[in-house]
């Protein structure tokens, strides 16, 4: 994809996607809040959908983010995947080069936790080495009174993927900026890195 | 002969895929592979020159740094559209060091040669230098 050229824009495909399978047929379980959390983002936070869609394949949402102290910004393109195990083969066609990741659970469900590590290693094969900056998300921390994962457990999973951990509300709209800016700002640096690396090449 | 500095004789980027301000694509042919153009994300990236009147290119040298796989198109006419494939190449990785590979092209004359980079080692790309054999 060609994207219209912004000055000093710095351009990523961010995948958010969660592992949902489950025996259970109801797929409000299934559903840790991934599009809830998307569309939050990309609208600045006047959207939330309170009835549970599936999505069914992938969609795609595009935020500037501007970067701190700096004229760049980021734009990212976030691709919200379906989260429903029969889904997902045909959603992986469509990661891409995907750059960055935001992974993410329900606090309400173990299971969706537990499935995080599916999803790393599903991500890990389709990178091929590529290192991937990325997020982990515990969603629908308004729920307190149902969580079932403790922040600690969560954050040290995180911590051993290379993750950085953040709690979210998409009902409450609590923090809900927090990760896709901490990836923008990761990316950035990677950005910058690397071009530092290019400039002191030498020539082949 | 090789021209080392495409620039000199007429010839420029006219139209490139996203990139910083401060790497801007006439870094591609100005003939100094200190001097870059990169790529700030996503791919496919590209980049057209145009010559200054229609050229024969036996081949081009590209120097370039986490480039996976490039393409190249060419037109004769005056506008920068209606491209037609000529060659491809996938790239080496090259650690520490440009890769600088060079390309055969036959003798074709053209105007404009498209360069699509369609897959890259890394994030992001750079090209320090565009060459052509005539
Ligand atoms: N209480 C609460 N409910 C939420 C929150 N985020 C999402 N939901 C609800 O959870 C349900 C599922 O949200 P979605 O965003 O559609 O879930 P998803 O992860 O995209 O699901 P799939 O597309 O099937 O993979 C919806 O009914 C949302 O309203 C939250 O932070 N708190
Ligand atoms: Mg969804």
């Amino acid at each position: 994809m060609i994207s219209p050229c912004t000055q000093n824009s710095i351009i990523s495909f961010c995948l958010c996607l969660s592992f949902c399978v489950y025996v259970r047929v109801s797929v409000g379980d299934a559903a840790v809040g991934k599009s809830a959390l998307s569309h939050i983002f990309h609208s600045d936070g006047s959207l939330f959908q309170k009835n549970y869609s599936m999505t069914s394949g992938v969609e795609l949402l595009m935020k500037c983010v501007n970067i701190p102290e700096t004229n760049d910004s980021v734009e990212l393109y976030i691709i919200d995947s379906a989260g429903k195990q029969t889904l997902v083969e045909a959603c992986e066609k469509m990661w891409g080069d995907l750059s960055l990741l935001c992974l993410v659970f329900d606090l309400t469900s173990e299971q969706s936790f537990a499935n995080c590590s599916h999803w790393m290693e599903r991500v890990r094969a389709h990178c091929q080495g590529r290192h991937v900056p990325g997020v982990l998300v515990g969603n629908k921390s308004d729920l307190s009174a149902r969580r079932e994962v403790q922040a600690s457990i969560a954050q040290d999973w995180a911590q051993s993927q290379g993750l950085e951990y953040h709690e979210t509300s998409a009902k409450e709209m609590e923090n809900c900026d927090a990760p896709l800016l901490a990836l923008a700002r990761t990316f950035h640096a990677l950005y910058q890195e690397r071009r530092e690396t290019i400039q002191n090449l030498s020539p082949g | 002969m090789i021209d080392s500095s495409l620039s000199s004789s007429g010839a420029k980027v006219v139209v490139a895929t996203c990139g910083d301000e401060n790497h801007p694509p006439e870094n591609i042919t100005d003939g100094n592979t200190k001097t870059f153009w990169m790529s700030t994300g996503m791919f496919p990236q590209e980049f057209i020159i145009r010559f200054a009147e229609p050229t024969k290119i036996s081949a081009v040298t590209v120097d370039s740094c986490n480039v996976k796989h490039l393409k190249i198109e060419k037109n004769t006419s005056q506008n920068a559209s209606q491209f037609e494939p000529v060659t491809e190449k996938e790239f080496e990785h090259t650690e520490g060091h440009l890769q600088s590979n060079a390309i055969s092209l036959n003798g074709s004359s053209a105007t404009h040669l498209r360069f699509i980079i369609t897959s890259g080692y890394d994030h992001f790309v750079s090209v320090h230098r565009v060459s052509v054999q005539n």
